[in-house]
């Protein structure tokens, strides 16, 4: 029983990571119809990004909680800089194009920041200073750390005011109108080109700030680091069904939930074999994802 | 485009293959041309290695140190008088990379290959270096079958996967009076068969292998895994992958609050993994060949690679640059750059004064003496811990020779 708790917890703090980078690619494709395959790596660009910070504010050891906090908020600025930066410079001239020059045009980008940081970074892993390794909450049978219950919560909050900010605000309202229809909602005046760079921005700044939490939570990072979690978010925003905001979050907590039980109760090397083959079943069986769809199929 | 009519596809089909065609002659032709004995200019000795993907640092460490090796070797008058240059190439710690990088350094016209990092590239470039009758000397691929399947023509001048898991049994059921053993890999060559080894030199030995299993490299999220470990109540986990997961899996072990002690391989005595792993690296014990700090001989090879790079070699330099070194010296033995007689040369080779230690191979291509110790964190830094006599019996303090 303990063991199965414990697997819980694990798989609830992976999930909420995941939830975070698969609202972007959610988002993204709401209003662009693009799979941003570059989402991966403007996370793992957060993680460095955060890192830097925690180097220039001095890291040796325990952290206090407002250096972890500049450290998201500097983490997910830029990337919301280098997301708006890239959609600006590589998907708005495209818009007009046929799907698959966007589709190519993110692979590029992909790649273009992963060897870039790998140039920068001489391939080499880095390590975050250990902020968030003291306390436990419960140390029995069943291990909670206090950094694990501060990236939960910090998740959660992110979400939540991405919720309000998509529910509440005129921005949101235009973003999901652009979802519904691109030249219906331009009709309407609303400056499509700069929603999209807005969304992007959006998008981006969540990934950044999973990327410093993943990088204060495992401490390990590297310039490869975005591919593989990039690709579980995408699958846990498409069985979430693309574009729908609540049921990406419901998603990526699954996957991760998924990750973890599999990894326990099968075997680690199981693991990508048991979500991408819950992806395929998914796909067969509802091909709109779990949650329904709310993006209409334009003509 | 306009669609191609079935003729036109064929024209451009043949068209294609006569380009293509060319295009590998030409290098062909060069490296025949520049292959044979007596032939002026450097002679190029190939170091494949992982420049890119996960394990690049240790293929630039591996690169780094043979160009120390040629540069002393070029300071030193070259190789019968000609210099010494390394030609690189990127097999990315796989197969399929690794066929193509050594396909590649035969095309520049190497006389000789020494380098190397992951058995799983290794393991098909073999057969390609063999063709051509190139030498390979190893420098830190240490699966078991690649000299056992290697005709002679492959060397090594790091140890064996068999050589260290027997090691790590003897000292997991002697000093660490270990009874229950878990035994984790990372599915790659490398680990799968270090944790083979192990497996089977722990039974042996009388222990209990509990656990063997995989993890999935690059998940970053161990903590399933090692929770389904504890549940099987063993005294040690001896981890055979590489340092990246080593680091993580220290850190997720003391989040957990498990008690079981934690051991690795030679793959794990990486920089990183003390960083990554903060204070819960404390006490970790690694088998290891001997570091470049724990080598009275290697003192000189530091401070130039220091020097050079800015950096502290990394676990493998110190073989890889043995590994230029003896082959340079096979090359002046031979007084050719012939395949066959660099290979015959290597195989007289007796009692090379290596920094690792004296080398001389035996029939199959690998060290004749035993390399494997354990190392133990002690403040923060891999230390030399403890070594087996020459009885392979008992266990002395590793620093006092």
């Amino acid at each position: 029983m303990s063991e199965f708790v414990q697997y819980l917890v694990n798989g609830l703090t992976i999930g909420a990571f995941l939830a975070l980078i698969a609202l972007g690619y959610s988002m993204i494709y709401g209003v662009v119809r693009l799979i941003n395959f570059a989402h991966g790596d403007v996370f793992m660009i957060g993680a460095f990004a955060g890192f830097g910070t925690l180097t220039v504010l001095g890291s040796t050891g325990g952290m206090a909680l407002p250096a972890v906090l500049a450290a998201v908020v500097v983490g997910a600025l830029t990337t919301g800089l280098v997301g708006t930066g890239i959609a600006r410079a590589a998907y708005v001239p495209l818009l007009s194009s046929p799907r698959l020059a966007l589709l190519i045009a993110a692979i590029g980008v992909s790649l273009a920041l992963e060897e870039g940081v790998k140039v920068l970074t001489d391939a080499r892993f880095e390590s975050y200073p250990h902020a968030l390794d003291g306390g436990r909450i419960l140390s029995g049978a069943v291990q909670v750390t206090w950094g694990q219950l501060v990236l939960v919560v910090l998740s959660v909050a992110l979400m939540a005011a991405l919720w309000l900010f998509v529910t509440r605000t005129v921005t949101g309202t235009a973003m999901r109108a652009l979802a519904m229809d691109r030249d219906a909602a331009r009709l309407q005046g609303i400056d499509v080109e700069r929603l999209i760079l807005a969304t992007f921005f959006i998008g981006s700044l969540l990934a950044g700030a999973a990327g410093v939490m993943y990088g204060l939570y495992y401490v390990q990072i590297s310039f490869g680091m975005g591919f593989l979690i990039g690709l579980r978010a995408f699958t846990a925003a498409v069985l979430g069904g693309i574009g729908n905001l609540p049921g990406t979050m419901a998603a990526g907590v699954c996957i991760g939930l998924v990750q973890s039980f599999s990894a326990g109760y099968v075997s680690s090397r199981w693991t990508d074999v048991v979500i991408f083959g819950l992806l395929i079943a998914v796909l067969a069986l509802r091909p709109t994802g779990l949650f329904g769809e709310r993006v209409v199929e334009r003509a | 485009m306009t669609p191609l009519t079935p003729r036109d596809r064929g024209r451009r089909f043949r068209t294609l293959t006569a380009a293509g065609a060319g295009l590998l002659l030409v290098p062909l032709a060069a490296a025949c041309g520049s292959g044979g004995s007596g032939g002026s200019g450097a002679i190029r000795i190939g170091v494949p290695a992982p420049l890119s993907g996960d394990s690049a640092s240790a293929g630039q460490d591996i690169l780094a140190a043979a160009k120390v090796a040629a540069d002393e070797i070029n300071k030193a008058g070259g190789v019968d008088g000609r210099k010494v240059q390394i030609v690189e190439a990127d097999d990315q710690c796989s197969a399929q990379q690794g066929a193509q990088a050594a396909q590649k350094l035969l095309n520049s016209g190497v006389v000789a290959v020494a380098g190397g990092y992951c058995s799983g590239a290794a393991v098909p470039a073999i057969p390609i270096y063999g063709r051509r009758g190139v030498p390979f000397v190893m420098d830190a691929s240490t699966n078991p079958s690649l000299t056992d399947g290697g005709k002679g023509k492959v060397f090594r001048t790091c140890g064996r996967d068999d050589n260290q898991g027997l090691v790590a049994a003897k000292f997991m059921t002697g000093p660490l009076g270990a009874k229950r053993i878990a035994l984790l890999h990372d599915n790659t060559t490398y680990a799968k068969g270090l944790a083979d080894a192990a497996a089977n030199s722990a039974r042996q030995a009388g222990g209990q292998v509990v656990y063997e299993n995989a993890l999935q490299p690059g998940q970053s999220d161990y903590g399933p895994v090692l929770t389904k470990i504890a549940s099987t109540r063993p005294d040690v986990l001896y981890f055979t992958g590489y340092f990246a997961e080593a680091g993580l899996l220290m850190k997720q072990r003391r989040q957990l609050g498990l008690r079981f002690a934690l051991m690795g391989g030679d793959a794990t005595t990486d920089s990183t993994v003390l960083k990554t792993a903060g204070p819960a690296a404390g006490g970790y014990i690694a088998t290891t060949a001997p570091l470049a700090k724990d080598l009275p001989a290697a003192a000189k090879f530091v401070s130039a690679y220091k020097a050079a790079n800015n950096a502290d070699p990394g676990p493998f330099s110190v073989y890889e640059y043995d590994a230029v070194k003896v082959v340079a010296k096979a090359i002046d033995d031979a007084g050719s750059t012939r395949g066959a007689a660099i290979t015959e040369a290597l195989h007289k080779i007796k009692d090379f004064p290596g920094i690792t230690g004296p080398i001389t191979f035996d029939a199959k291509g690998d060290r004749t003496d035993p390399l494997y110790i354990t190392v133990q964190v002690q403040g923060g830094a891999f230390t030399a811990y403890k070594k087996l006599d020459e009885s392979g019996a008992t266990w002395v303090d590793a620093k006092t020779s």
